[in-house]
């Protein structure tokens, strides 16, 4: 896959993304400009210039035929005037060839980025070392490598959705549920060597030799479980089930493996410690005033999502990769489904993120950036500059500067961004993801990332919409405040944190600082280790190592990692 | 009520040109009757009485207050004029205003405004026939290009696009155009048509108009030689951030 390595790559390729999108006929838009000239001509040709929308206007005729009520017609637009009096341009995926519709990259026609979140969804960890603690202490029970292999085969059974113990029990149909599984990590070689291949996740396989042992230092000689639900069962519920789910089967696996008394009071015991003593969700419980349960995206912290994107694992030296690939999937996740999804609702917040990971226009800034600050301060992986104010208004003027004055040069890639809340966005991300990368600490990117919308707003004598002139206007006083309800670290920060919980083109570009500080001091995992071996799992159906290249699958209907599907239960075509 | 000149660092024209914004000193450099304004606006048909959402205030018998008493009402408010707005998109392309300018015209100049201030798009919400003195004094004086903004309400995009090849912001609800040396606008602003073709004046050439813009860009004024702005607001920043950071 595309790895732009430095800024001089990441140049050619945003000028070949702007190529592909205004320089050549996308349909029949009849385009073929040049992508620095500052006038266009405008054709007015409405849909008919794009086949994608031809479909989608075929199929509505036909839904409205068959059920005798209005469906989609683009002439319903406004009063008779239709999308495409400008012209429909194609998106490249930053970082791949992959030219697909705008249409295309809404969540709900884009079956790879509705695996993304089913996968983060649908995912818990759950210790094991507790429960093992209990069968020995408090059951007797003897807990052998052989006696957690045993358990391990009984739990794969079970987890899906299928009878154990028990007598009249219905179950899951296996072909429902075969994206279901569990595997467990340990930081405890001797163990490891000791369990069924099948069921682990080799720490040592799945990361660098560097990585694999900070990791396994950090998680020491506890040994987890990675368990993943059904998605259908996620699907159909909400994020709370997937820890209820798994307790469940996790319980009555223990009682059948270990041939424990289903009704004595010591398995209350068990139940604590091996459903929840040692349980880490993806994501926190929200307040009663945004009501949601654990694992759904308003409580995920932007560490734990730097930490669910895996390109850190095979482009460690390449910080800006990793960010760009954690800044497409966090995009895509707070601004389209959690902001655009179960806090709004509708379609326009899909184009505050599809800026921020198509037509290499944030790689552009960010390797330009990152560049900077690395010749001027001497830095490279793991080899960071202290974080000052002065550093971070250096990096940042700069960033800020060459982000807009990019828009300055390039009308095209101006058009492309026709809301300033999507410049905004990508310049602060670039600019303050450079001061995290050069110093390794990301609240002195967000820090840079306020400083990135105040030149802003004064450069264009404009910023976003009105929620830019809330958050970022204000940013710069609360964001090294570590006071209660105020600040945090920036890992710690989340969808919900108080400062950021209102604005759509935000939550992914302050992953991407988070990111790119882990990222810049050449760590192996950003908050947590757990999530990051977690999803460090070639069995998980999404590709959380080239995110944007997973996305373009699902735009170009070729993703074919889906999971949830009912076909096989419903009537065939 | 007299407001004194509001300043702003810069020693570039676009930072002189901001000052003059904010302070109301700009020229004016077109006529547009005040019938066509209210055409153009759209919330009422040109030569009917103001919609009220209430008696005038004179007749409302209201309760004593002193800040009823230190504040004299607007002549919209008096009258119990709805509040409307009027909302400009400004191109990027060297357009005179920009939003944040529009919006501190309006709030420094004039009482009782709600300024709003997005990338593409400023709205000033005010009694009707308030709003509609600020609309004519944005319209009329050197604020505005016709070729280069637009009164739009809705279908705002055009400020980022790059101009049509008359040089004219594009409007994809085509409100206004270029016809002959001027521009004519034939729709209200949410694309609705009116019965006239409101001559809006000649487009400033491209020389006037990057003489007269408040906004920043290579290939005219830079933000990068602007070294006052950008130390002011690293320096804003900075005071902002060190404040913040109490840790006790």
């Amino acid at each position: 896959m595309a790895n732009f390595q430095n800024e001089a790559t990441a140049k050619k390729e945003f000028v070949k993304a702007m190529e592909v999108k205004y320089g050549k006929e996308w349909g029949s838009n009849q385009q073929n400009d040049d992508i620095q000239a500052t006038t266009a001509k405008y054709l007015r040709l409405g849909t008919a210039q794009n086949p994608r929308k031809m479909e989608m206007a075929k199929i509505g005729a036909e839904i409205t035929k068959k059920r005798g009520l209005q469906a989609y017609d683009p002439m319903l637009h406004l009063a008779g005037i239709p999308l495409g009096q400008r012209q429909l341009t194609p998106y490249t995926l930053s970082g791949t060839d992959i030219v697909c519709d705008g249409d295309d990259l809404h969540y709900v026609n884009n079956a790879a980025m509705q695996q993304e979140w089913d996968d983060i969804r649908r995912t818990c960890v759950v210790g094991l070392d507790l429960a093992h603690e209990t069968l020995e202490k408090r059951l007797g029970k003897e807990v052998t490598p052989e006696t957690i292999n045993y358990y391990l085969e009984v739990l794969n059974h079970a987890m899906p959705g299928a009878a154990i113990v028990q007598e009249h029990m219905v179950e899951t149909h296996p072909a429902m549920v075969d994206d279901c599984y569990v595997k467990v990590f340990t930081g405890d070689d001797s163990l490891k060597d000791e369990l069924d291949p099948q069921f682990v996740i080799d720490i040592d396989k799945m990361f660098i030799p560097e990585q694999a042992a900070q990791i396994k230092a950090s998680i020491g000689k506890s040994t987890f479980q990675a368990v993943h639900i059904p998605t259908v069962v996620s699907r159909t519920a909400d994020g709370g089930q997937t820890s209820r789910w798994m307790a469940m089967q996790v319980g009555m696996s223990f009682i059948s493996a270990y041939h424990m008394c289903a009704g004595e009071a010591a398995v209350a015991d068990l139940a604590f410690t091996a459903k929840h003593a040692g349980l880490v969700e993806m994501s926190e419980m929200l307040p009663a005033r945004r009501a949601r349960g654990p694992n759904e995206p308003g409580g995920l912290s932007f560490g734990h999502m730097a930490d669910i994107v895996q390109t850190s694992r095979k482009f460690r030296d390449d910080p800006c990769k990793i960010a760009l690939e954690t800044c497409a999937a966090a995009s895509m996740l707070y601004d389209q489904i959690w902001l655009g999804g179960y806090m709004s609702g509708g379609v326009g917040f899909t184009m505050y993120a599809t800026a921020a990971y198509t037509n290499n226009i944030t790689d552009d800034d960010l390797y330009a950036s990152t560049e900077y600050g690395w010749d001027k301060y001497g830095c490279g992986i793991g080899k960071n500059v202290a974080p000052s104010i002065d550093v971070i208004r250096d990096i940042g003027t700069w960033g800020t500067l060459y982000g807009l004055e990019l828009y300055e040069n390039y009308p095209t890639a101006l058009e492309d961004h026709f809301g300033g809340s999507q410049r905004a966005t990508v310049v602060s991300t670039a600019s303050a993801a450079a001061v995290a990368i050069a110093t390794g600490n990301s609240n002195a990117g967000l820090s840079a990332w306020y400083l990135s919308m105040y030149l802003h707003k004064e450069a264009h004598g404009r910023l976003g919409f009105f929620g830019y002139d809330l958050q970022d206007q204000c940013g710069a006083t609360n964001v090294f405040s570590y006071q209660s309800d105020e600040g945090l670290l920036g890992e710690l920060r989340g969808a919900n944190y108080p400062n950021y919980a209102m604005n759509v083109g935000h939550q992914g570009g302050y992953t991407t600082v988070i990111t790119g500080a882990y990222t810049g001091r050449g760590d192996a995992f950003s908050t947590n280790p757990l999530v990051k071996t977690c999803f460090a799992d070639d069995l998980m159906n999404f590709d959380f190592m080239e995110v944007r290249e997973c996305f373009g699958k699902g735009a170009l209907r070729e993703f074919d990692r889906c999971a949830g599907e009912r076909a096989f239960v419903i009537p065939a075509k | 009520m007299a407001y004194t000149p509001q300043y702003y660092p810069g020693s570039t024209s676009v930072a002189e040109n901001r000052r003059k914004h904010m302070s109301n000193n700009v020229e004016k450099l077109r006529e547009v009757s005040d019938e066509d304004v209210t055409a153009m606006l759209g919330h009422r048909a040109p030569g009917t009485d103001y919609p009220s959402t209430h008696p005038p205030l004179a007749e409302m018998g209201e309760p004593d207050c002193p800040v009823r008493e230190i504040v004299t009402p607007t002549p919209g408010t008096a009258a119990g004029d709805r509040v409307r707005y009027v909302q400009w998109a400004d191109s990027m392309y060297n357009a005179p205003s920009t939003p944040y300018w529009r919006s501190y015209h309006a709030a420094i100049n004039h009482r009782g405004v709600d300024p709003g201030t997005l990338s593409g798009r400023a709205v000033v919400e005010a009694r009707e026939r308030d709003m509609e003195l600020i609309a004519k004094e944005q319209i009329e004086t050197e604020m505005t290009c016709p070729g280069l903004a637009g009164l739009r309400g809705c279908t705002v995009h055009g400020h980022s696009c790059r101009l049509q090849e008359d040089g004219v912001m594009f409007d994809m609800l085509d409100r206004r155009r270029l016809e002959g040396d001027s521009i004519v606008q034939d729709k209200d602003q949410v694309g609705v048509p009116i019965d006239r073709k409101v001559n809006m004046g000649k487009p400033m050439s491209s020389d006037e108009a990057n003489k007269r813009t408040t906004f920043y860009r290579v290939g005219n004024v830079a933000f990068r030689d602007d070294a006052e702005v950008i130390e002011w607001t690293q320096r804003i920043w900075e005071l902002r951030s060190v404040y913040g950071y109490q840790p006790k």
